[in-house]
């Protein structure tokens, strides 16, 4: 079942930018003027290897299977730690959005980046170089030192080029994360010594695992990956560390980081655990509704616009959790193309927010008025930006929404009554939009507005959902085989209802 | 025929020919004489180093002229190697700590006199050569933690040291006398037959015997209850010096209690097992509250070392259960000497120009010890085993022993303990990155960077390849299982 290449396309998309990255402090220990053009190069490189190794899967329809499969190769003796990297349809659409995001977080922190660019563009790399780590990795400990290796440079992120309070964030972040990440952890390693042979590699271990110990690791995996996504209990770091981060760093955090939570849950609950999860599928439901409401009622009373949209991400994050959990083709397919549009449209709104502040020297909702006269092309973007956020369909992000509403709706029409989040949703977006667009402007203002290049980089956030707007297939396409294997072998856990 | 090599006999006399005669040369060669015990001494390590790895990686045939005392096996090897490779950095890089100290050149010869107790104590099969080599390694750290003899601080820390060091001789001794009344022997195999056969009736002899022992060499495991003058030495003795006893003289203790334990276990494996988790979770626990509070770097480390012995007691635990742990005990061994000896040494560097040892010196050091910074904050991360440096591998690998062993708790209140490690690990980093400083550029001696340097190029390598050391380990392990099964 594996498809192999002889090209090790995936160790490329994981060194390249980390090497790339780990450089940059020798070549431009002097001068500083080129490092924008040469971190745009990289990642240019990076996207068109992205592009090459994600239009393969999506021309030879190979979602369901591990494509351009690395390994097994030892790294840890006969302890079980190899590197096994492989790419389906649920690593495609994160590895393309990574790359992309990463293009357009460079475009953003010409703007908003002024000190310390050697340290923050080696960050950038390295930070992208772990992320694809994450989400291309099969062998659970490599998985979980990517994992850990993403905080790193988000720690120094927050807490050097962060606002106010950015000690207080990144230490915030970083102990949540690192802990939830040590529960998971424990069920690595109680999992690899239930199966025989022992293993960590992910294809080795599918279907091998006894129910006690998944319901043991269902609730490990839960609070690691659940901080991570994040679900609502444990989702208190985000607001601070999304309210401290640079607006291209919040980009990172909304679009990327919260999504390996998603992709864990994925993977790890739905993929290896399917017995648990399809049992105790209505706890994660309902903590994912939970989070949704939580998120949107929240926002409403936000002044400040950037923890608005980090709670709006909570909001969209249950969306993905209850997808994954409906164990539905369209719930899962659901929730990998919500991850995909999510990291779009979120990323616009936190670069916007970021102009903002630039613009009017304020994120607070209620002082910022009349932008669409002082800044017309910032208030255009910002309507674009929260119509996509919204999930209004003339962005694919209505469509991701639609189908997690409808897989729910599958498994019980109870579930209907999540249709009233995005009801929610369009409501503060809308309120803010009258208070910060709409309104009168104050006498004084001055004008100040984007450049075209910002322009532009800013309109390329909104090519992807678009795109796949007019073309679900793109991201469907590669989606939905992973989607057949992971629903079928759900419901087959849970008694063959459907 | 391929001649055979006696390594710690010839280790000994190459370290005892320098230390014995290094004093004396101040009369021969007046004040030159200084750089020649310096070179002197980095020489002798030097060979020793190299026929230890030589001897680590089987690489000459070996073998022991006196089996019965020193048994000549990769296991001692390997841990002499470690105390030897940290008393190399400790000894370099007190050319410039102790630079203007009146009583430099007995300062290195005390260095290889440690050195030579800690070699002994790793390769003994004795009790008694155990305990004479216990006191060798020992008597010299008491005059070196009070080496500042005008600083009180370093006063205290010696006579603390040495007043619970002297009781835990007398306590070993005590054991090991109760241990040859029993089986009418001092050798560990002879022991170990004669413990087979024992009368049911003897057990609780043998028991208390075990629990003498343990509380003998606790004091340099550092294991709770036996840690009280742990925190106190380490700040009061020359930072250097703190090196010495945190990550080598600690690893000897635990080469030693392999032997011991291994030949203890089969007798009442199960309770001695329950008791040492005990010890270990207390020891962990304890060890990273405390080190949460602290507001002096060296006292952080001290007992972030206390929680670091905890780890390492897994290791013992599961020794009667699964490979893993005897694995995780060598490689985690060699990992957290080099990370401790790392942070411990940059911690010296910062005392040494700002003179202080409190957190409050770190805040922005980045700025003006760039070099320092970086070595302290990798060798901190490591010790929080954040992947993909050397310690993460084999906290993981201790870790998974546990689980493998039937402690799953263990494992649990291990993982647990590392992420309450990770806050105050990373305060410091904290405070070295991310906070304001009003002190100027600092120029970073070159021969202590190096070390430094050097040492976190360990970290850095070993963790991209922890292949390399886990086998060595492993082969280690095998080979010694064969020879002493629990």
């Amino acid at each position: 079942m594996l498809v192999d290449v002889s090209f090790p396309l995936i160790s490329i998309l994981i060194a390249l930018p980390i090497l790339a990255g780990l450089a940059i402090p020798l070549l431009f220990k002097n001068s500083q003027k080129y490092i924008i053009h040469y971190a745009i190069l990289i990642a240019l490189i990076e996207l068109f290897i992205t592009f090459y190794s994600y239009g393969l899967i999506l021309s030879n329809g190979s979602g369901g299977e591990y494509n351009f499969v690395e390994g097994p190769v030892k790294i840890l003796g006969n302890f079980g730690i190899d590197y096994l990297a492989g790419m389906d349809g649920l690593s495609g659409p994160l590895v393309l959005i990574t790359s992309i995001l990463t293009l357009l977080v460079i475009f953003g922190s010409r703007d908003l980046i002024e000190d310390r660019k050697v340290l923050y563009f080696s960050m950038i790399f390295l930070f992208q170089g772990s992320i694809m780590g994450v989400f291309t990795q099969l062998n659970m400990i490599l998985f979980y030192v990517f994992w850990d290796l993403v905080l790193i440079p988000m720690f120094l992120f927050i807490g050097i080029w962060g606002g106010p309070r950015k000690r207080y964030a990144a230490m915030k972040f970083f102990l949540f994360t690192f802990v939830g990440s040590v529960f998971m952890l424990l069920a690595f390693i109680l999992i690899y010594f239930s199966v025989s042979p022992h293993s960590f590699n992910i294809p080795e271990i599918a279907g091998k695992i006894p129910l006690s110990l998944q319901i043991i690791s269902s609730v490990l995996f839960f609070i690691g990956f659940g901080v991570k996504l994040p679900v609502v209990p444990f989702h208190s770091w985000l607001p601070d560390a999304h309210v401290e981060a640079p607006a291209p760093i919040s980009v990172f955090l909304a679009g990327l980081l919260l999504k390996m939570g998603g992709y864990g849950f994925l993977r790890f609950n739905i993929g290896l655990l399917p017995e648990a999860s399809a049992q105790y599928a209505w706890i994660f439901i309902l903590v994912g509704i939970i989070t949704m409401f939580y998120g949107a009622i929240v926002a409403i009373v936000q002044t400040d616009i950037k923890k608005m949209i980090a709670l709006t991400s909570v909001s969209h994050m249950g969306f993905v959790l209850v997808g994954a959990f409906t164990g539905t083709i369209f719930g899962i397919s659901g929730s990998v193309f919500q991850m995909f549009t999510h990291a779009a449209a979120v990323g616009l709104m936190f670069m916007l927010s970021g102009y903002l502040h630039k613009a009017t020297g304020t994120r607070n909702i209620t002082v910022i008025k009349g932008l669409k006269f002082s800044s017309p092309r910032l208030a255009t973007l910002l309507i674009l930006g929260s119509m996509a956020a919204m999930c209004i369909p003339i962005f694919s992000s209505f469509i991701s929404e639609y189908m997690v509403i409808v897989g729910a709706i599958q498994i019980n029409p109870i579930y209907a009554l999540i249709v009233a989040v995005p009801a929610i949703t369009v409501g503060y977006f809308l309120w803010m939009l009258r208070r910060v667009v709409m309104s009168d402007p104050k006498s004084n203002v001055k004008k100040w507005d984007l450049s075209n290049v910002s322009t532009i980089a800013l309109v390329l956030y909104l090519v992807p959902l678009v795109l796949t707007l007019i073309a679900p297939w793109l991201i469907l396409d590669v989606v939905n085989p992973f989607s057949t294997v992971y629903a079928a072998n759900f419901r087959l856990m849970s008694g063959g209802a459907a | 025929m391929q001649p055979k090599l006696d390594t710690p006999l010839v280790v000994l006399v190459v370290l005892t020919s320098v230390a014995v005669t290094s004093p004396l040369y101040e009369m021969i060669f007046g004040k030159k004489s200084l750089k020649y015990v310096q070179y002197l001494t980095i020489l002798s390590l030097l060979v020793s180093l190299i026929l230890l790895i030589s001897s680590t990686l089987s690489l000459t045939p070996q073998e022991s002229t006196v089996p019965h005392l020193l048994r000549n096996d990769t296991l001692g090897s390997f841990f002499s190697f470690i105390v030897i490779l940290v008393t190399l950095f400790v000894s370099i890089t007190s050319f410039d700590y102790m630079k203007g100290n009146p009583n430099e050149r007995v300062y290195y010869s005390l260095l290889l006199f440690t050195a030579i107790g800690m070699t002994m104590l790793c390769f003994a099969v004795d009790l008694l050569v155990i305990f004479v080599a216990f006191e060798l390694m020992s008597l010299p750290t008491f005059i070196l933690a009070g080496y500042n003899k005008q600083d009180k601080l370093s006063n205290e820390a010696a006579v603390k040291f040495f007043i619970l060091g002297a009781l835990s001789s007398g306590i070993l001794l005590y054991g090991i006398s109760i241990m040859f009344g029993i089986t009418g022997s001092t050798n560990l195999e002879v022991i170990s037959q004669s413990l087979t056969s024992l009368s049911p009736d003897m057990l609780p002899f043998v028991i208390f015997s075990t629990v003498s022992m343990l509380a003998g060499l606790g004091l340099k495991l550092s294991i709770v209850p036996f840690h009280m003058w742990i925190p106190d030495t380490y700040e009061g003795s020359p930072t250097t010096v703190s090196t010495l006893l945190s990550a080598a003289t600690k690893k000897a203790g635990f080469a030693s209690a392999i032997r011991i334990f291994a030949v203890i276990f089969p007798l009442f494996y199960f309770d001695l097992s329950l008791a040492l988790a005990i010890i270990a979770l207390v020891t962990m626990t304890l060890g990273n509250l405390a080190a949460l509070t602290q507001k002096s770097i060296t006292r952080m480390l001290a007992y972030s070392s206390i929680a670091q012995a905890g780890y390492l007691l897994i290791g013992i635990v599961v020794l009667p259960y699964t490979n893993l742990g005897l694995i995780g005990l060598l490689y985690h061994s060699f990992n957290h000497a080099i990370l401790q000896a790392t942070a411990f040494l940059a911690a010296g560097l910062v005392r040494l120009k700002t003179s202080s040892s409190s957190l409050d010196s770190y805040n922005g050091l980045s700025k003006v010890m760039p070099i320092t910074s970086f070595c302290l904050a990798l060798s901190l991360l490591g010790l929080a085993g954040i992947p993909p440096l050397n310690g993460f591998w084999s906290k993981l690998i201790l870790f998974s022993a546990a689980v493998d062993g039937g402690y799953a708790w263990l494992a649990l209140a291990g993982l647990v303990n590392t992420a309450i490690s990770v806050a105050y690990y990373l305060l410091v980093i904290k405070r070295m990155y991310m906070d304001e400083t009003s002190i100027k550029a600092i120029k970073e001696p070159f021969i202590f960077i190096s070390v430094l340097v050097f040492a976190t190029a360990i970290i850095i390598v070993t963790g991209l390849l922890p292949n390399v050391l886990y086998d060595i380990a492993e082969d280690i392990t095998i080979s010694f299982l064969a020879n002493n099964p629990v």
